[in-house]
């Protein structure tokens, strides 16, 4: 990361030294209990900690622990805009949330929320920033010196008479925390602010965030799961169990590297490279203290004894090779003709071409990432094939094993229902998929399309329902259901059809982990493996590079419209060269293995499946 | 004050209707844009509405040309402008025009000239008056509109009727924030309809089957509209949005001496035009 790395304690040291023992802390929580209106248990429940000016604070805890409902209530959101039962206190400055109201807390605490799309509300980037001043009826130099500033520090002044719309998601999100900077609040809270971009976007707004924290005049509290970027400039780390008590608080060192194994268990999300470590360590690597981002796991592999052979176990070179745990593909990639065949397809959307003569082979039983920039046209070719978007005649082929063998399904010219049969299709929001009253009439009603006996379709249905988890929703209207059953169910839906049919169906998903935590991006992978292990062809595309290396074979890299290489994951992520062509980043593992002189072995990983120590 | 570059409306991208687009920097003889929003929408406002009940052609024609040496002199010209007066404004007042003398009942008519006979059919000279009358009638109305809409950007409209009308800005800027929903939503829509079309869920063609996917677009559409403006609205709170009374204007939209003249003027113009032609004659 281009963050520049504190020192983790000195923060820590410096914050609370500055006559903050005297002065009333920035922030004080006391004893706070936050329940929802219809909620059964409090989350957060009766927690307490304070923050001094000036420090930089992490809040982590599974999902479900109250960590989003934490942050609206330190503006004063939560109760005075959402209503709910709020016991205890929150005190900005000294002032009571409670007593006082949202505006008042607005030049005290600055928000920073998930979506850069929900905060925009002006036609300019100037217009944007001065938002909030104007509200305050600051006087009309103060509103401009204020916005100067607070785009100056985001990098977006050059831009300022732009429409938000033509930036970029990390630029929308660097303009909001320009935004809230423009409160002139000396709390910055930021609630997930990079969970709906792109790696890219993640890297602007934590080179943003850094720049801030090196400036060291904002208290920050960070809600984040993708702590590889945000470890590196964090004072001191808060833990909210699952029922929504505090667990820990404390540095860095106090927290992450001491009690890894225990937060691990929790499901609290760490850093791979702290991950990565804590198994290697069961392999018998001493790594200590444990660290914590790609270079100080890098550092202390090299600076770390290998463990005799006995202890160590790493899998065969084979599997290693091809990436891929489990059962190997089904298919021989040199025989048989493959079960997707893309020949020389070209797309255009209005007047910009969007693929350009794409070719690509996918054959039966494989799990395929396509990965690329935005705007590379990862989206549309899995579209393509699935013909959402309706391909040329003949430039798109499926094989279709139910009418017999060598039977190929020209896509271009094979009509919705007969295609449903074949690939579903899993959009990036479930919600939008759902056209039944019930969860039961959801999956039923692929099936009933197909006029099966009212027998069959129920005998099915059930059976899916209990497949994904969901047989006790089945009355539920699918919007009620909580977000991973959502996507479990949209998933059933797509398959339902397919595979209980033809025996080898094929599912493509559009950034099925977008904008989720970590916990459930990881209970949909694991489920999309267990089909794939059952036969199901699996095409996905993600921004998230550690899940692509973890648990795709085979990886399709793109960019401006173009294939720049499809092959084996391991062997695309090898080459660094291409990853960075593509505008993309190596995962963090593979930042923090590649180049090991100390341990080979290792150093050609890219995959935590493939490090030693996993069976224990 | 701010040195922010003029942003044109021809530069916009082609995504189509940018509702904030900055007001055009432009010569002074350009006098549209230097006028208040609010006097380019109310000085047509009159013409406008009695246009509605004119049945001659000679009046919608000459506040027609009144609106056209209006944008032409006061309005930066530019391909858009020009192929939107010269193009596409006469190709609809045609087609409207040829449309209405189709439609027009032919007993009620002037019959003295035929245009043109088909069988038991015949295209009367007065069918073809009246709707004529008709389409030019409808363009005058539209060039009038013009006069605000191709001079006035959206934000300027909503500080004026803050500033002037005393709309409280909470209404205005909220307004303002919902155009930003459109594109979005329309996008939405887009998604929502391959989602359904790729679950087989289209039910076969028709009318009411049409009515029943529109139908079943609504839940998708709304459930995600909800949730977006619930979030707009805690960010737009969490930036002190409507804590006072009033909120400092950066720009103020003023209501000068050459707003109150353009307006008599008008008035007094389309006064003149009708007191002239008098469309509806005694007869």
């Amino acid at each position: 990361m281009t963050a520049p790395e504190r020192t983790p304690s000195a923060g820590r040291l410096l914050g609370p030294t500055k006559d903050a023992a005297t002065a009333a802390p920035l922030l004080r929580v006391r004893d706070l209990a936050i329940t929802y209106e219809g909620g059964v248990a409090p989350a957060p429940a009766s927690i307490s900690f304070e923050i001094a000016a000036g420090e930089v604070v992490l809040l982590l805890g599974p999902s479900g622990s109250g960590k989003s409902t934490l942050t609206l209530a330190l503006n004063g959101l939560i109760p005075h805009a959402i209503p709910a039962t709020v016991a205890g206190a929150v005190a900005v400055s000294g002032v009571v949330t409670t007593s006082t109201t949202v505006a008042e807390l607005s030049s005290r605490v600055g928000m920073v929320f998930q979506d850069p799309d929900a905060q925009l509300v002006t036609g300019t980037l100037l217009d944007e920033v001065a938002f909030g001043p104007e509200n305050l009826r600051m006087p009309l130099a103060d509103v401009l010196d204020r916005a100067e500033v607070a785009l100056r520090r985001v990098g977006l002044w050059e831009r300022r008479s732009e429409n938000p719309d033509r930036l970029s998601g990390g630029g929308r999100q660097r303009l909001a925390i320009a935004c809230a900077l423009a409160m002139g609040s000396p709390l910055l809270v930021l609630d997930e602010p990079t969970a709906n971009l792109d790696p890219r976007g993640i890297e602007e707004v934590y080179d943003a965030l850094a720049e801030l924290v090196a400036a060291g005049d904002r208290a920050i509290l960070l809600v984040e799961h993708n702590l590889d970027a945000a470890v590196g400039f964090i004072d001191r780390v808060l833990v909210l169990d699952q029922e929504g008590r505090l667990a820990a608080d404390g540095s860095v060192d106090d927290v992450l590297r001491a009690r890894a194994d225990e937060l691990h268990a929790m499901g609290v999300w760490l850093p791979v490279s702290a991950l990565a470590a804590l198994r290697l360590r069961r392999a018998g690597f001493a790594l200590d203290p444990l660290p914590l981002t790609p270079a100080e796991l890098h550092a202390a592999l090299e600076a770390a004894e290998a463990p005799t052979r006995a202890v160590l176990r790493t899998d065969s070179p084979d599997s290693a090779g091809s990436g891929r745990i489990g059962p190997i593909p089904r298919a021989d990639p040199e025989n048989g003709t493959p079960l997707i065949e893309v020949r020389g397809l070209t797309l255009r959307r209005g007047r910009t071409t969007v693929l350009h003569d794409v070719d690509l082979d996918v054959r039966e039983g494989e799990f395929v990432a396509v990965v690329g920039a935005n705007g590379a046209g990862k989206t549309t070719l899995i579209q393509a094939i699935a013909g959402v978007v309706p391909p040329p005649r003949g430039s798109v082929r499926v094989g279709d094993p139910s009418s017999g063998a060598g039977h190929r399904l020209d896509v271009g010219r094979t009509d919705s229902r007969t295609l449903s049969s074949r690939i579903g299709f899993v959009f990036q929001n479930p919600e939008h998929q759902f056209i039944a009253h019930t969860v039961f009439d959801e999956i039923a009603h692929g099936l009933r399309l197909r006029h099966l006996p009212d027998d069959e379709v129920r005998e099915r249905t059930e059976a899916l329902l209990d497949r994904f988890d969901l047989r006790a929703k089945a009355q539920s209207h699918p919007f009620l259901l909580s977000g991973g059953q959502k996507r479990r169910l949209s998933v059933g839906t797509a398959l339902v059809t397919g595979g209980l049919f033809t025996g080898a169906p094929i599912l493509a998903l559009d950034e099925p982990t977008f904008g989720q935590d970590r916990a459930r991006a990881d209970e949909l992978l694991a489920l999309l493996r267990e089909l794939n292990d059952e036969g199901t062809t699996i095409l996905v595309v993600t921004h998230d590079m550690q899940l692509v290396t973890e648990y795709t074979a085979h990886t399709v890299v793109m960019a401006d419209g173009r294939i720049l290489r499809a092959g084996t994951t391991a062997d695309v992520f090898a080459d660094d060269d291409l990853i960075e062509r593509a505008g993309l980043r190596p995962p963090p593992l593979r930042r923090a293995l590649r180049g090991l002189t100390r341990h080979p072995e290792l150093a050609r990983l890219a995959r935590f499946a493939d490090l030693p120590g996993g069976a224990a | 004050m701010t040195d922010r570059a003029p942003v044109l409306a021809v530069q916009t991208p082609p995504a189509g209707f940018d509702p904030y687009v900055d007001r055009v920097q432009a010569s002074p003889v350009r006098f549209l844009y230097g006028l208040n929003p609010l006097a380019k929408l109310v000085a047509p406002l009159p013409a406008m509405a009695l246009l509605i009940f004119v049945r001659d052609a000679a009046t919608p024609v000459a506040f027609l040309l009144l609106s056209y040496l209006l944008l032409f002199v006061g309005v930066n010209f530019t391909r858009r402008l020009a192929a939107l007066l010269l193009i596409a404004l006469p190709v609809g007042a045609a087609a409207i025009g040829f449309g209405f003398s189709l439609w027009t009942d032919a007993a009620r008519v002037d019959q003295s000239v035929v245009i043109w006979q088909l069988g038991p059919w015949t295209l009367y000279g007065g069918a073809l008056a009246v709707g004529f009358a008709t389409g030019l009638r409808l363009a005058s109305i539209v060039a009038l509109a013009l006069i605000a809409g191709l001079s006035t950007t959206g934000p300027d409209v909503v500080r004026a009727s803050v500033q002037q009308l005393r709309v409280p800005y909470r209404i205005g800027y909220t307004a303002l924030a919902a155009f930003r929903f459109v594109p979005r939503f329309g996008h939405e829509l887009e998604v929502i309809r391959q989602a359904h079309r790729v679950r087989g869920a289209h039910g076969g063609r028709g009318p009411f089957s049409a009515i029943a996917r529109w139908f079943g677009y609504v839940v998708p559409l709304l459930a995600g509209a909800i949730r977006h403006a619930e979030r707009v609205a805690l960010a737009m709170d969490a930036r002190a949005f409507g804590a006072h009374p009033d909120r400092t204007e950066r720009h103020l939209v003023p209501w000068r001496a050459r707003d109150t003249v353009f307006v008599v003027l008008f008035w007094i113009a389309s006064a003149a035009i009708f007191w002239f032609f008098f469309p509806w004659g005694l007869a």
